[in-house]
C-alpha cells in the first residue's frame, strides 16, 4: 500500500497487472478452465497425498484398486506380495494372451497378464512371506512406518498371524487398518466374495438384462464393476479415516464388504419394496423412469467390412433420449411414428411398460434399413439427444477424451509404451491432480529401496532372505 | 480340469499307479509324446480341442517330446511331482495360448509403433532380490528392438495416436 493515501499505485488496484494478465481476464471461462486443469501437465503439480504411507496385502482388483487410488494421488503405497509367485491377478490376462515381459528375474518366461492393469499403479512392489516368523518382524517394523494398512484374508487370518488391528494398533496407534472380506462380518462372514458373486448376492444382477420375456435374461455386468466400485468406496473411507485421525491423533479400523456394494448401487430398489412390496424387475436397454430413454438396435453395421466382429456385427445400437413432451412429439415426426405421439402424449402414459414395448419395438422397425450413425446423426440434427454405443476402438479414437486427457499415451519406465486411461478417468483436480508414473513393476522391484532404503536392513541380510525365500 | 494319463506300467512287478496330468495350457490341440513322470514310460497322445482323439498309446524306446506339468500318486498318499522336476515334468512358464495351440501372442510394438515390452524372455535387470532400476534402456537392454526402431523412425511408421 503506497504511503500516501492520496497516491494510487495501478498495483493495488483490483483487475489485471500487465498484458498477460489482461489476456487471461478476457479469456472465454472454458478456455480459462483448460488452462487451469492443464491436463497432460500434471506431473508438475503437487501430489495431494505426499506423506502418506499405505501397506497393501492385498489381492485381484477390489482391495488392490482401493490404495491404487491413494497411490495416484501421490501416496507411496507398498504392496507385498507372495515371493516367486505375486498376486494371482498378475496371472490373469484376458484369453490368457496378453502379457508385459518380464514377471521377475527368477522367471523370464512368465509375463504379468494385463488383469493387473488399473488396480496397481505407482505401487512399490515388495514380496515377503510374512507366515515366517523373522518376516513378522519386518513387518512389524513396515507398520511402525506407515499410516495404513489394507488386507483382504478371511476373517481372523491376520488374527492369527498377529498381524490385527488389534495387534498393529499396540505398535502405532494412528495406524488405519482396512479389512475388504468378501461378506464382511455377519452371518456369512466366512464366505469370500467374487465381483459375480457380488453382483448376484445383492441382486444387481436380477435387475440387469433385459426381462425373460423379451428373450432377455439376468446378466451381470461384463466387467468386474463390483470390484472396481469397492475399490473405490474403500477409498472414500480411507480419506475420512485419515481426517478423523487428524482431529483426534487415533488410527482406526474400517471393514467392508464386497458384496454390500451393489446395494448402494441399486438406487430406490429396496426402498420401493420396502415402501410398497414391489420386487423391481429387469427393464435392459431402457427405462422405468423415462421413456424415451433407452438403447436401440439398427439394421445396418457402421463397419459393415471390418474384420473384428464386434465392429462388424455389434456397431449396430444407438442410444437415444426423447422423454420430455416436446423432445418426444419432434421424435415422433421425424420417424413418421405420429400415431405413437397421439397416444402417449404423456410422459405417464409412455413410461408405462406397455407403451415402452410398443414405442421401442417402433423405434427400431424405422432405424432397421439404417446404420447407427446414421440414426445418431438424424436425431442429433434435430436438437435430440443420441449417441452411437461406442466400443474400445472407438473411445479410443475419440477426439473428446484425446483432448481432456482421459484416454492417453504414456512411456512407462521399465514396459515400454503403454495406452492409459485408469488415473486420467476419474475427474480434473486443477492444484492436485492424480497421475500415473508407472503402469506397474516386476515382482519384487522395489526390495531393495524398501527394506534398505526405508528400513535400513543391510544387503547381506536381504540377500539372505532372497536365498530363503522369505522374500 | 484337464485329462490325464494314468501309468499303469508294472516296473519291477510293481504298478507304477501315476497319474500324469495333461494340463490344457500345453495339450489342448496337440500330437505327440510325453512321458511318465514316475517310471519315464513314453506314451503318444492326439488331443484335439482338449478331447483324446488318439491314445495313450505306449511307445517304448522312442522319446518323448515333452512332460506332463505335474504328477501324483493317489495310492501312495498322493505323493507329487511338482512343476520343473528335471526329466520328470516340465517347468510352469505360464505359457500363453495362441488359438490354444500353446504359443504366445507377443509384440515387440504397440499399436502407433513404438517400442513395448511384450515379448520375452527379457534380460534379468541384474537387481538385488529380484529389485529392478526404473529404466528400460532399450538400447542397451534391447539392441535388435532398437535397431528395429531406429528403421520404424525413418520410414515414418512411428505415430502419435
Amino acid at each position: 500500500m503506497a504511503q500516501d493515501p492520496r497516491v494510487t499505485n495501478v498495483e493495488d488496484l483490483p483487475g489485471p497487472k500487465s498484458k498477460g494478465e489482461m489476456d487471461e481476464f478476457k479469456m472465454p471461462y472454458e478456455q480459462y478452465c483448460k488452462k487451469l486443469f492443464d491436463a497432460g501437465n500434471e506431473h508438475t503439480k503437487p501430489k495431494p497425498l505426499n506423506g502418506i504411507r499405505w501397506l497393501s496385502c492385498t489381492m485381484y482388483i477390489f482391495t488392490p484398486h482401493s490404495v491404487a487410488n491413494l497411490a495416484e494421488l501421490g501416496a507411496e503405497v507398498i504392496k507385498l506380495e507372495i515371493p516367486r509367485m505375486g498376486e494371482p491377478m498378475r496371472h490373469t490376462s484376458p484369453f490368457n494372451e496378453v502379457y508385459l515381459y518380464p514377471f521377475s528375474d527368477m522367471r523370464p518366461m512368465t509375463g504379468t497378464g494385463l488383469g493387473y492393469t488399473n488396480a496397481n499403479p505407482n505401487k512399490y512392489f515388495v514380496t515377503m512371506d510374512y507366515h515366517v516368523p523373522e518376516m513378522r518382524e519386518v513387518f512389524y517394523s513396515l507398520v511402525k512406518k506407515s499410516d495404513g494398512l489394507t488386507e483382504l484374508y478371511r476373517p481372523g487370518t491376520l488374527d492369527k498371524w498377529k498381524m490385527s488391528y488389534r495387534f498393529l494398533s499396540e505398535i502405532n496407534p494412528r495406524f488405519i487398518y482396512v479389512w475388504g472380506g468378501g461378506f464382511g462380518y455377519g452371518p456369512k462372514v466366512f464366505g469370500g466374495s467374487y465381483d459375480i458373486l457380488g453382483q448376484a448376492h445383492a441382486g444387481l444382477a436380477s435387475i440387469t438384462g433385459m426381462h425373460e420375456y423379451m428373450g432377455g435374461h439376468c446378466s451381470k455386468c461384463t466387467n468386474w464393476v463390483i470390484d472396481w466400485q469397492s475399490g473405490n468406496l474403500i477409498s472414500c473411507a480411507i480419506m475420512a479415516a485419515i481426517h478423523h485421525r487428524r482431529k483426534t491423533g487415533l488410527g482406526t479400523m474400517i471393514e467392508f464388504s464386497q458384496v454390500q456394494v451393489p446395494t448402494r448401487m441399486l438406487g430406490h430398489t429396496t426402498t420401493m419394496y420396502g415402501k410398497f412390496g414391489i420386487v423391481r424387475q429387469r427393464w435392459g436397454n431402457w427405462d422405468t423412469q423415462l421413456a424415451v430413454h433407452g438403447i436401440i438396435l439398427c439394421g445396418k453395421s457402421d463397419f459393415p467390412d471390418a474384420e473384428n466382429p464386434q465392429d462388424r456385427f455389434d456397431a449396430r445400437y444407438v442410444m437415444v433420449s426423447a422423454f420430455q413432451d416436446r423432445d418426444f412429439k419432434e421424435l415422433c415426426a421425424i420417424t413418421g411414428l405420429n400415431e405413437l405421439y397421439e397416444k402417449y402424449k404423456a410422459h405417464k402414459d409412455r413410461v408405462e411398460g406397455e407403451a415402452q414395448v410398443e414405442i421401442y419395438a417402433a423405434l427400431e422397425r424405422w432405424a432397421a434399413d439404417k446404420s447407427r450413425s446414421e440414426v445418431a446423426k438424424t436425431l442429433g440434427d434435430a436438437g435430440l439427444l443420441a449417441e452411437p454405443v461406442r466400443n474400445d476402438r472407438e473411445v479410443y479414437e475419440s477426439p473428446h477424451y484425446r483432448e481432456r486427457g482421459t484416454v492417453r499415451w504414456m512411456e512407462d519406465p521399465l514396459f515400454g509404451d503403454l495406452v492409459v486411461h485408469g488415473g486420467y478417468s476419474t475427474g480434473l483436480m486443477e492444484k492436485s491432480p492424480r497421475r500415473i508414473n508407472w503402469h506397474w513393476r516386476p515382482l519384487g522391484a522395489d526390495n531393495k529401496k524398501i527394506y534398505r532404503d526405508l528400513l535400513g536392513v543391510p544387503l547381506t541380510k536381504i540377500e539372505e532372505w532372497y536365498k530363503k525365500a522369505y522374500i | 480340469m484337464c485329462d490325464i494319463i494314468w501309468c499303469k506300467k508294472e516296473v519291477d512287478g510293481k504298478k507304477c499307479d501315476t497319474i500324469n496330468y495333461l494340463d490344457p495350457y500345453c495339450f489342448w490341440n496337440w500330437e505327440g509324446k510325453i512321458n511318465c513322470a514316475e517310471c519315464g514310460t513314453v506314451y503318444y497322445i492326439h488331443m484335439i480341442q482338449g478331447f483324446m482323439y488318439r491314445g495313450p498309446e505306449e511307445r517304448p524306446g522312442e522319446k518323448s517330446d515333452t512332460s506332463p506339468l505335474y504328477a501324483d500318486k493317489p495310492y501312495d498318499g498322493y505323493s507329487n511331482y511338482r512343476p520343473g522336476v528335471e526329466g520328470r515334468t516340465r517347468p510352469f512358464q505360464c505359457t500363453p495360448r495362441k488359438h490354444l495351440l500353446g504359443v504366445a501372442d507377443k509384440v515387440k510394438f504397440s499399436i502407433r509403433g513404438r517400442p513395448v515390452r511384450g515379448w520375452r524372455p527379457q534380460p534379468p535387470s541384474a537387481g538385488l532380490a529380484g529389485s529392478h532400476g526404473f529404466n528400460w534402456d532399450i538400447q542397451k537392454l534391447s539392441p535388435e528392438l532398437w535397431e528395429e526402431y531406429q528403421k520404424k523412425l525413418a520410414a515414418d511408421e512411428v505415430k502419435d495416436w
